[in-house]
């Protein structure tokens, strides 16, 4: 099974397709000839509008280099991925900057936020780069369901990881992108921080209708989302939907397993 | 050993980072490695020319000096007996009289002067045998009779001379013309003295205006007879202190003397300015290793859990130190041979011939540039180096992301306060001293603990500016503006040191600027209040009789003034000699140069046997109008002098001067022993002062050798002057300007190094390209200002203590070029602009990916 396209791409949600984002057939290979190595070997992949979609995987699957051509932040070498309706393969740097800054919201595992700015500017950052003015309202909803309002003016050092990766969400909220990717966001969380970070993630999307794909490795983490693709060597091999810890678990290991006989 | 493996795996790998400090060693190393070859060479140049002029023993005058003309402007001569005399002493193989003067000047049909542009003299004297030591004949012949004239052949091919065109010289005795029949040709290099021969009678005649008188003999010795020997047969043969006797080697000395003294002056200030980008280096030095170590941090934190002691990581942080200052230094003394080169190449350009066969490169230079090149550089490691070795093992630990190293300490506040507090009490008690030498010191001292306080203070103070900076800068830039404030100010020691650099180069260029306008204002404004000549005519040749005699004829002028300076001894009522001498001039001047009497009457003073004398000789030796003061002139009679007018010293042309008639002077002085004008002067007739102008130059124009200048030109030419010299040092001054850029660029293409997983972060969020470039930009330009507004203000300070402290000596207007600081101030923005150019660049082309993919 090398296909995940498992959603109409025209939904009933008004104007707007039911699919956020969607690959076609991407390749990508590093190198040539005999050091060629393919990370994404024709991967299709439509992300559902206003779910939660985790990408798992073993160290080396490409899932993180799946994320990171759905973003934008890399180029593939075959193939194509649509935003909406927009095709962003092959867009040149200075288009693909203002899709990232405008449609998308990033968060990292780590150094998501400039330490020269406070938590309130980090949050604005994308606005203010683009030039826009951050809708208040929102920005106070923003904050207030991350928990942060008693902290805007803090600098990131001052800081727990925690707090830190809150305001890289408020971040990613506060702009209201069509899509938010998320590349192991809870990785260097203790439990408890993750689990309140996971929470937002999973209310922005439930309560704000916010679209969130996010590449992890814990079981834990993948179940929160509403639907989890697994890769395997560059392939989409499975896909799991209203998982639990369990179950992921359960799946990985089976995969684990079954790349050791084979 | 695996300390120096491990420093040498890191100085390689880091070797991009390390490129620009590298080039600022270089570039210093090569400005001193330069200067010694540049003027070890000119050295090497005199020595050979020297060598081969100099006679085995020279006799001459006894009042005869090398490089200068007695003050009658004709040269020191024996008679021609001492010629024979020393013809048939022992030991002489030949002996040869020679003629020479160098206060001559050359011109050819068209008036113009045939000497050097660049200073270097222009000598006329006879032709001898000694002179094809030195020359050959390469076209033509030796001059004979009384029209006949040989050139060098420099001269020749400068001024595009062919045989049998008319030069004219002009002596003290007269002009006289003679055509070119020889051209001669140096064996050694000729730095670009201008060489005139002539038959001996001629010589004598045209420049000494006597026969049968040489101005030395030169005498070669027989085989076997050392010159010390010949020397003492000389003294015995001619009598012991009659005359002036020179071995070959004494002579050469005697004549190296002075433009070894010139030289040196040249050497040390270029030294100096070496010193300056040498200074401004380490700042650069300083913050590549600081940032070295921060970014290292980890590392270096493993190396100490894995056992390396403390020692061992400062170490390894020096040699990789001593690494950077050998490279640097080696590339230094190779580039310093070819900036000797370029310098020579330039002073050809400019009319001074130096040929590269006399490139001398001693074995001291490369040492001294090593040398100072490592130990810099060391020393300039030192600090971060021990940052290095305080760094904890649990640093490996610690997940350092991007070090955060903001504080600057109280302690630093207070040193730095302290020693700006203590430049500024110096410079307060420069600008108040009494004296211009108590000043002086006190002024040194000021600049140097102004400077070093503004150094150490410098982080303290870039939060202040360069938030104000931004202000009114940046905030128009929005959220990128705002960033660039921010990281500008996130690492107070870094843009402070990487300011400071800056600061000292522009500092010198403001306090030199305000200095030299404050000089031209001055002398504008002195020249306006107290000059009433309307014409001033002088030049390097003092004024010859036949030139003043055109100047006298001219037609539309109401006087013409004679100003004459004369060696004399004085002796005042209380019994102090002096030997600062008298000026004689014509009545007349005391309209062309007006002149406020605390006592007496200025005119009373040029009458028979009076004078007048300076306020300050006044005050100190307690002399009044109506005493008495004994003058014995030079080479004259010793006068009874009447003090008829004190003048105010508060001047600045003229201080102290004190005046008599040239009618007294006559009195006392032989005619052949009244020395030539050094200046005159000259007053048109009312309303005809245009005509009148134009007419002196046309009688001047057979004497190019003086300038005629009506106050306009003559405040302009002060100004151009003025102007030249500083350009002259700003141009020295940009090396170290240049050494602060790199510091400028280092500082940036560092901190994109260090700051690139926020730049990745900032990219991926959506920055563009462009904002980042802008970003950065204006990171640049906000130190470049700070470093900018410090130097500008220090160096105004500096410049106005100074005026303050030279207004004692006449610099009494206090002048501020705001155009040349506004300039330099909006120059500096670009320099910041321009030093951002790369760094910019290269993290613009950064890997989004590779900068936020985590390890």
């Amino acid at each position: 099974m090398t296909s995940a396209v498992t959603i109409p791409r025209h939904g009933g949600t008004g104007g707007r397709t039911a699919v956020a984002a969607r690959a076609r057939q991407v390749v990508k290979a590093y190198g040539a000839g005999e050091t060629r190595v393919v990370a994404l070997d024709h991967v299709d992949v439509d992300i559902a509008r206003g779910q939660f979609t985790a990408i798992m995987g073993p160290s080396g699957s490409g899932k993180s280099t799946l994320m990171h051509c759905l973003a934008g932040l890399d180029t593939v070498s075959s193939g194509q991925i649509y935003l909406d309706e927009t095709e962003i393969t092959g867009l040149k740097d200075k288009k693909l900057t203002k899709l990232r800054r405008d449609r998308i919201g990033f968060i990292f595992q780590a150094y998501n936020l400039l330490p020269t700015l406070n938590a309130l500017e980090n949050i604005t950052l994308p606005m203010d780069i683009a030039g826009r003015k951050p809708d208040k309202q929102w920005l106070g909803r923003v904050v207030d369901t991350v928990g942060l309002s008693d902290r805007l003016r803090h600098r990131p050092t001052q800081l727990s990881g925690g707090q830190q990766q809150r305001v890289a969400v408020a971040r990613a909220l506060a702009a209201r992108p069509e899509i938010i990717f998320g590349d192991e966001p809870t990785g260097n969380l203790d439990s408890r921080a993750g689990a309140e970070v996971l929470g937002f993630l999973r209310r922005s999307v439930d309560e704000l209708g916010q679209t969130i794909v996010m590449v992890t490795h814990d079981p834990v983490a993948a179940s929160y989302a509403d639907r989890v693709l697994y890769l395997a060597d560059g392939r989409i091999v499975d896909e799991m939907h209203k998982p639990t810890a369990d179950a992921v678990l359960d799946r990985m290991k089976d995969f684990d397993a079954r790349g050791r006989t084979s | 050993m695996t300390v120096l493996k491990t420093s040498m795996r890191n100085f390689f790998a880091h070797k991009g980072r390390m490129a620009l400090s590298a080039i600022a060693v270089l570039l210093s190393v090569a400005f001193v490695c330069g200067t010694l070859v540049f003027t070890d060479t000119m050295n090497t140049t005199f020595d050979k020319l020297f060598a081969v002029t100099a006679s085995d023993v020279t006799v001459s005058p006894k009042a005869a000096k090398s490089d200068d003309t007695p003050q009658n402007g004709v040269p020191e001569s024996l008679p021609a007996s001492v010629l024979q005399r020393a013809r048939t002493a022992e030991g002489v193989k030949s002996a040869e009289g020679g003629v020479s003067s160098m206060n001559v000047t050359v011109v050819n049909s068209h008036n113009d002067n045939m000497g050097s542009s660049t200073g270097a003299p222009t000598i006329a004297g006879n032709w001898t045998s000694n002179d094809l030591r030195s020359m050959e004949i390469t076209s033509g012949h030796a001059p004979r009779g009384p029209t006949e004239v040989m050139v060098d052949a420099d001269t020749a091919d400068k001024h595009h001379l062919k045989m049998g065109d008319e030069l004219r010289t002009i002596a003290q005795t007269g002009d006289f013309k003679a055509r070119i029949v020889g051209i001669a040709t140096f064996k050694v290099t000729n730095p670009g003295a201008a060489v005139v021969y002539f038959d001996t009678a001629t010589a004598q005649r045209e420049l000494l205006g006597a026969t049968g008188r040489f101005t030395q003999i030169g005498i070669t010795a027989a085989a076997g007879v050392s010159d010390t020997q010949l020397k003492q047969n000389m003294a015995q043969a001619l009598g012991t202190g009659t005359y002036k006797l020179q071995t070959a080697k004494e002579n050469a000395d005697e004549n190296r003397k002075g433009v070894g003294a010139f030289m040196n002056v040249i050497k040390y200030a270029m030294l100096g300015f070496a010193g300056i980008a040498f200074l401004v280096g380490i700042f650069l030095i300083i913050n590549t290793f600081s940032m070295l170590v921060a970014q290292r941090t980890r590392e270096i934190g493993l190396m100490r859990a894995i056992g390396s002691s403390r020692k061992q990581v400062n170490r390894s942080v020096l040699v990789e130190a001593t690494l950077l200052g050998v490279v640097g230094s080696a590339l230094g003394v190779g580039a310093g041979v070819g900036i000797a080169v370029g310098l020579m190449k330039l002073m050809g350009s400019m009319g001074m011939d130096l040929s590269t066969r006399d490139l001398t490169v001693k074995w001291t230079t490369p040492l001294a540039g090593m040398l100072l090149g490592i130990v810099v550089t060391v020393l300039a490691a030192y600090l971060p180096a021990r940052r290095a070795g305080k760094v904890s093992p649990m640093a490996a630990l610690r997940d350092a992301g991007t070090p955060a190293d903001g504080r600057a300490g109280w302690v630093r506040a207070l040193i730095g306060l302290v020693l700006t507090g203590a430049g500024g009490a110096a410079l307060y008690a420069a600008a108040s001293a009494k004296k211009a030498t108590d000043g002086s010191g006190m002024l040194g001292l000021g600049v140097v603990l102004s400077l070093i306080g503004f150094v150490v203070i410098g982080p303290l103070l870039a939060g202040g500016v360069v938030r104000v900076i931004s202000a009114v800068l940046l905030r128009a830039f929005g959220p990128v503006g705002r960033m660039a404030e921010r990281n500008a100010l996130r690492n107070p020691r870094r843009t402070g040191a990487t300011g400071a650099a800056l600061m000292i180069g522009l500092a010198l260029v403001a306090c030199l600027s305000v200095v030299g306008s404050s000089m031209v204002a001055s002398a504008t404004g002195e020249l306006d209040k107290s000059v009433g000549a309307d014409f001033i005519v002088q030049g390097k040749q003092r004024i010859v009789p036949q030139a003043e005699k055109a100047m006298e004829q001219t037609p539309g002028l109401a006087h013409v003034t004679r100003y004459k300076q004369l060696d004399a001894t004085l002796t005042s009522p209380d019994g102090q000699k002096d030997t600062d001498g008298l000026t004689a001039a014509d009545p007349s001047y005391a309209q062309d140069l007006r002149r406020a009497t605390t006592a007496g009457t200025l005119t009373a003073a040029y009458g028979t046997d009076a004078m007048s004398v300076g306020s300050k000789y006044a005050k100190k030796h307690g002399v009044h109008v109506g005493d008495t003061l004994s003058v014995a002139f030079k080479g004259g009679a010793t006068a009874r002098l009447k003090v008829a007018a004190i003048t105010d010293d508060d001047v600045a042309i003229d201080q102290g001067a004190r005046y008599t008639s040239i009618a007294t002077m006559k009195k006392y002085l032989p005619a052949g022993k009244i020395p030539p004008n050094v200046i005159m002067f000259a007053k048109a007739r009312d309303g005809q002062e245009k005509q009148a102008y134009a007419a002196l130059k046309t009688a001047l124009k057979p004497y190019p050798q003086y300038e005629v200048r009506d106050q306009t030109d003559y405040k302009q030419e002060l100004k151009d002057q003025i102007g030249q010299l500083l350009n002259m040092v700003y141009g020295l001054l940009a090396l170290a300007i240049i050494v602060a850029i790199l510091g400028v660029v280092n500082t940036l293409a560092l901190s994109v190094v260090e700051r690139t997983r926020e730049i990745g972060l900032m990219r991926a969020i959506g920055l563009s390209r462009r904002q980042l470039r802008r970003m950065i930009r204006m990171e640049s330009v906000v130190i470049a200002l700070f470093g900018a507004l410090l130097g500008l203000g220090l160096g105004m300070g500096w410049g106005a203590t100074a005026q303050k402290l030279l207004a004692l000596e006449g610099l009494k207007t206090l002048e501020v070029p705001w155009p040349t600081i506004i300039g330099v101030f909006i120059g500096s923005a670009f320099v910041g602009l321009f030093a951002a150019l790369i760094p910019a660049f290269r993290a613009g082309r950064m890997n989004v990916l590779n900068a936020i993919a985590t390890e």
